[in-house]
């Protein structure tokens, strides 16, 4: 039974999608319960999953692997490892989680249900795929229901910066004679997000092709083409330019981050939860499973340009947000900032660092989604998401105000939630080798809770309008759950790392020792911190 | 030359598919004639048992390998050839099932509208058989006169008589181009056997002729820049005529251009893939980007399939035994993602009487099956995962990159991403726009069963594609001999 864990939690959702397709459309509580029943089993099975991941192994567990298509050199090939393991952990928690938020969709329910279920899936397919043509195949797969969800259930924004027109459905982008919506509107949103994706997804795989086409092995196994390719020269380094961009453009680095919080902004809570939360580390693992794993001398040679990138990610996006009116845009914003210390923590190619940075992806996720889920909540009791215009609304949600208040703490990373353990040790970890951007990261976190506290207080405290009165708390325990859970695991890791950190060291130790083995010097003289190296 | 013609029984059997269609072509018209009251709607039905027929046949020569050549070689059946038939009698099936609605609108001949699309369908099979010069003239022109009648089957609408008219001159000039072809490589080599003439030298004669065979047969499949008759055409014809031309005579054209090039002209391979590279990149890029400006959802879809186009001429540009594979496969692909789409623009066209794409605003609440229907298959068009396209799209690309034609592929993959959101378009006016008039659609059976039928097929082929692999990789074999692995080294941009 345990062999087969990752089909159950990949195929539950799936089958879920399916199984809706066949409840009518009426019965709203029953399209609830038959997705509720999918993502459980899938939340139950990816905590199994965890807990008999067995640490003292190295290489790839529970592999599941069927021949596809010979011709073509596909298998159909799962299995999960150090680095991949928490992440469909932190999917599954984000779907059951987004099922729950999600509960009040009363427009088009089933079909809001069926796409969230294909998304969560395919997301969580490509955080175990083993084969190229399918981590690429699951990757694309989850961009499409992307713009249905933005597009049909999401919702227009007002003027979120100081600059932009507040009343704003007018104004046309600059791209606008193509896109021909107005710049604030959720189609113009969406329409952009796959655009980015689907551009960054088709440059990612020319750079798959490529390497299926020069290694010449007719394969597209990533287990095959890491034992037997070597990659170098100008033709290595392009193919590794491909994928990184390719791949980062979801991540979102930098100059490729601009869909990403007009993305978040125009999503519904649930949407935003998961996008945040998982789909942009399919980035970053994407960049780890393919670089790092298949590439390992260019990813020496080539990651500082991450390391240069990441300090523009995180001063850019804290500053954005700090400027920010809209809720979900500061929350975006501090997203794609973040995003910037998982590369600083890549691209320091040290144990401690990228272990960090797994680690953070995961609490990224938590913190996050719990951020997106009450921005969620308190959008849908006032209607808007305008700072300015709101106010004092702890006085009638005290429970989501006082979540919100550990979201955020949980955000700028204080002791007591797991970020704190991440960041810190991503901190330590590039200390000896990029102390520049150690410097900027803790500016960044500064900045984070500038804008977090002050985004608290716009919404929470001082005089509320009058207009709010009516807004309610999160009472039923259906409301509750989703954040109380995602509360627990923030809080619950932060006590009990231990499981967590043997697992991603499983899976990090070899991944550096592959790097960094090539030249040891560099331990020494290039300065890998003084027991950075793989340990003993 | 002498010239026997010895039949025997046995010969006879190899054109059995063939000879049943013509006797239930006669059938069809003799009960249009002479019973005035039989319903039309059962001459639909009519057709495709007797097309139901002749699929079992074919299916039954390609599990019993029964192969030949008829004629002196100019009639062949091998593998390919039966694959293509089915390809076509699949294709029919879906197109007659699909009219039935349709039909109604026509004030005459709605008989003979079955008795037409049988003609061509017949036609298009003699096509995938043809194996010499006279033979691939007599059959294109015998395909394609059925069609010149359908296409402007709308007598009283000014558009379908122009759109006829239009066909009809430019296909009589490519007709013309084509025999002028055929004659200069005949009077070159003295040949008419696709096989025989491969061993001949390269002359300007023979090369002024073979330009001008390609230039008919791109018209045929509609590639850039012979593509000039496409969109108007598809725009005035009947939708299910249009559904037609769209998907059974570029298959029957491939099966002609790939024995044309991998039989007949193996040897210039280097300089036919120049050729293939730039109609390629014309095709697609012309297509995809002009599909943006498009109002009307007829003519984004003719756009659409001129991109379409482009890239099974990937396939054809690499030029090996997998290129072949996947143009095979990449038509299957295309068959099902366009005929659906299709059917559901004559089943919205029936139920609201307009094809222009604002008036697909809010068909998700108006219909969830048609406009969910209507997602799966423009995805596929636009080749995003689980669905065919992308598996056929996949398919092309890693045959074309095994040759190193990386122009070819980065070209190919931008077309992607503008395809993408020109079909995003229509999803969005399906799904996020509101209705103007909320009543529910419904849809008839048969179009459902079409419908059905084609999501399917979009399905199967793209979430367990390898029987069908495993059929279009036996379906070329002929061409793993033919076909030398040669490095064909087309501006590359990267040395490999």
């Amino acid at each position: 039974m345990l062999d087969y864990i990752l089909l159950v939690i990949l195929f539950a959702p799936f089958l879920g999608a399916i199984g809706l397709i066949f409840v009518p459309n009426r019965q709203a509580l029953q399209v609830r319960l038959v997705a509720a029943l999918s993502a459980g089993i899938c939340f139950v099975a990816s905590w199994i999953m965890f807990f008999t991941f067995d640490p003292a192994k190295s290489g790839y567990q529970f592999i599941q692997r069927y021949e596809w298509s010979k011709e073509l050199g596909i298998a159909f090939y799962l299995g999960v490892d150090g680095v991949g393991a928490p992440l469909v952990l932190a999917s599954a928690i984000l779907l059951f989680a987004g099922i729950f938020i999600s509960w009040h969709i009363k427009d088009r329910t089933k079909e809001f249900y069926i796409f969230l279920l294909i998304l969560a899936a395919a997301t969580i397919g490509v955080f175990m795929s083993l084969d190229l043509f399918f981590l690429y195949f699951f990757y694309e797969m989850s961009v499409i229901p992307m713009y249905l969800l933005l597009g049909v259930w999401g919702s227009h924004t007002k003027g979120y910066l100081a600059m932009t027109d507040p009343e704003g459905l007018k104004q046309r982008d600059s791209v606008g004679f193509i896109f021909n919506f107005a710049s604030n509107s959720k189609e113009y949103a969406a329409m952009k997000l796959t655009l980015f994706l689907s551009a960054g997804a088709v440059v990612a795989l020319l750079g798959i092709l490529l390497i299926y086409k020069l290694s010449g092995l007719n394969t597209f196994d990533i287990v095959a083409l890491k034992q037997h390719t070597h990659f170098e020269g100008p033709v290595g380094t392009l193919i590794w330019l491909l994928i990184f961009f390719g791949f980062a453009s979801i991540a979102p680095i930098w100059p490729l981050h601009s869909w990403s919080p007009v993305g978040h902004a125009a999503a519904p809570a649930a949407t935003s939860m998961l996008h945040a939360g998982v789909l942009m580390k399919l980035g970053h693992f994407s960049i780890i499973r393919i670089c790092y794993e298949i590439m390992p001398d260019l990813t020496r040679q080539l990651m500082p340009i991450a390391a240069v990138l990441c300090i523009f990610s995180i001063i850019y996006g804290g500053l954005v947000a700090f400027y920010a009116k809209d809720t979900k845009y500061v929350i975006g914003y501090s997203s794609s900032s973040h995003m910037g210390y998982v590369f600083l923590g890549m691209a320091a190619l040290d144990y401690i660092s990228l272990s960090g940075a797994i680690l953070y992806m995961f609490a990224h996720a938590l913190a996050t989604g719990m951020l997106f889920a009450m921005a969620g909540w308190v959008y849908d009791q006032t209607h808007t998401r305008h700072i300015p215009d709101l106010g004092g609304l702890i006085n009638r949600m005290p429970f989501v105000a006082g979540c919100f208040i550990v979201a955020c703490m949980a955000s700028i990373g204080m002791p007591g939630t797991v970020n704190f353990i991440a960041e810190v040790m991503i901190l330590v970890g590039a200390w000896h080798k990029y102390p520049f951007q150690v410097f900027v990261a803790v500016v960044g976190i500064v900045l984070t809770m500038g804008y977090l506290f002050r985004m608290m207080r716009g919404l929470f405290y001082g005089p509320m309008d009058e207009h709010y009165a009516h807004a309610h708390d999160a009472v039923s325990m259906v409301d509750r759950f989703p954040l109380l859970l995602m509360i627990a695991c923030s809080i619950g890791f932060f006590f009990f790392p231990f499981h967590f950190l043997d697992v991603v060291r499983a899976g990090v130790e070899p991944l550096i020792a592959r790097i960094i083995e090539v030249v040891p010097i560099v331990s020494q003289a290039g300065g890998i911190a003084p027991g950075g190296g793989p340990l003993p | 030359m002498t010239f026997t013609l010895t039949l025997s029984p046995a010969d006879l059997l190899l054109m059995l598919p063939e000879l049943f269609l013509t006797l239930w072509l006669c059938v069809i018209l003799t009960i249009d004639f002479s019973l005035p009251r039989f319903p039309k709607r059962n001459l639909a039905y009519l057709s495709v048992l007797g097309l139901a027929v002749v699929l079992a046949n074919l299916v039954w020569f390609d599990r019993a390998g029964v192969t030949g050549t008829l004629f002196n070689r100019m009639f062949v059946l091998d593998r390919m050839a039966i694959f293509f038939k089915i390809f076509i009698v699949v294709a029919t099936i879906l197109v007659i099932l699909a009219s039935i609605d349709y039909v109604k609108r026509f004030k005459f001949f709605k008989g003979e509208y079955y008795f037409l699309v049988l003609m061509s369908a017949l036609g298009m099979m003699f096509m995938a058989s043809a194996n010499d010069l006279l033979s691939i003239f007599i059959t294109l022109e015998f395909s394609t006169f059925g069609f010149y009648v359908l296409v402007a089957y709308l007598r009283d609408d000014p558009a379908s008589n122009e759109a006829g008219l239009k066909f009809f001159i430019l296909g009589v000039f490519a007709a013309g181009l084509l025999a002028y072809g055929i004659s200069l490589v005949y009077g070159e080599t003295g040949k008419i056997v696709l096989s025989d003439i491969a061993s001949a030298q390269a002359t300007p004669g023979l090369i002024i002729g073979y330009l001008l065979i390609f230039a008919a047969l791109g018209f045929k499949i509609g590639a850039a820049p012979f593509h000039a008759w496409i969109p108007d055409t598809y725009h005035g014809a009947p939708t299910p005529v249009t559904a037609f031309l769209s998907i059974a005579p570029k298959g029957a054209a491939f099966a002609i251009l790939l024995r044309l090039f991998f039989i007949s002209l193996a040897s210039f391979k280097p300089a036919w893939v120049l050729l293939l590279v730039l109609a390629s990149i014309l095709s697609m890029t012309y297509g995809n980007i002009v599909a943006i400006a498009q109002k009307n959802i007829k003519r984004l879809l003719a756009y659409s399939g001129i991109a379409q186009i482009g890239n099974v001429l990937i396939g054809l540009a690499a030029g090996t035994k997998m290129g072949s594979d996947a143009i095979l496969f990449y038509l299957l692909t295309y068959l099902f993602a366009n005929l659906g789409a299709f059917a559901i623009v004559i089943a919205v066209g029936n139920l609201i009487n307009s094809d222009e794409i604002e008036d697909y605003n809010g068909l998700n609440r108006r219909s969830p099956f048609l406009a969910f229907a209507m997602l799966v298959f423009l995805l596929s068009l636009a080749g995003v995962p689980p669905l065919a396209g992308f598996i056929g799209k996949l398919y092309i690309f890693v045959a074309a990159i095994k040759e190193g034609l990386y122009t070819l592929i980065v070209v190919g993959l931008v077309n992607i991403v503008i395809s993408i959101y020109y079909y995003l378009v229509v999803v969005k006016k399906m799904y996020i726009n509101e209705p103007v008039d909320n009543s529910p659609l419904v849809v008839p059976a048969p179009m459902q069963a079409v419908i059905y039928a084609s999501l399917a097929g979009t399905l199967a082929l793209g979430i367990y594609p390898q029987p069908f692999i495993d059929w279009v990789v036996s379906a070329t074999m002929m061409f793993s001999h033919i076909v030398a692995p040669t490095v064909a080294v087309v501006s590359p941009i990267i040395g490999g």
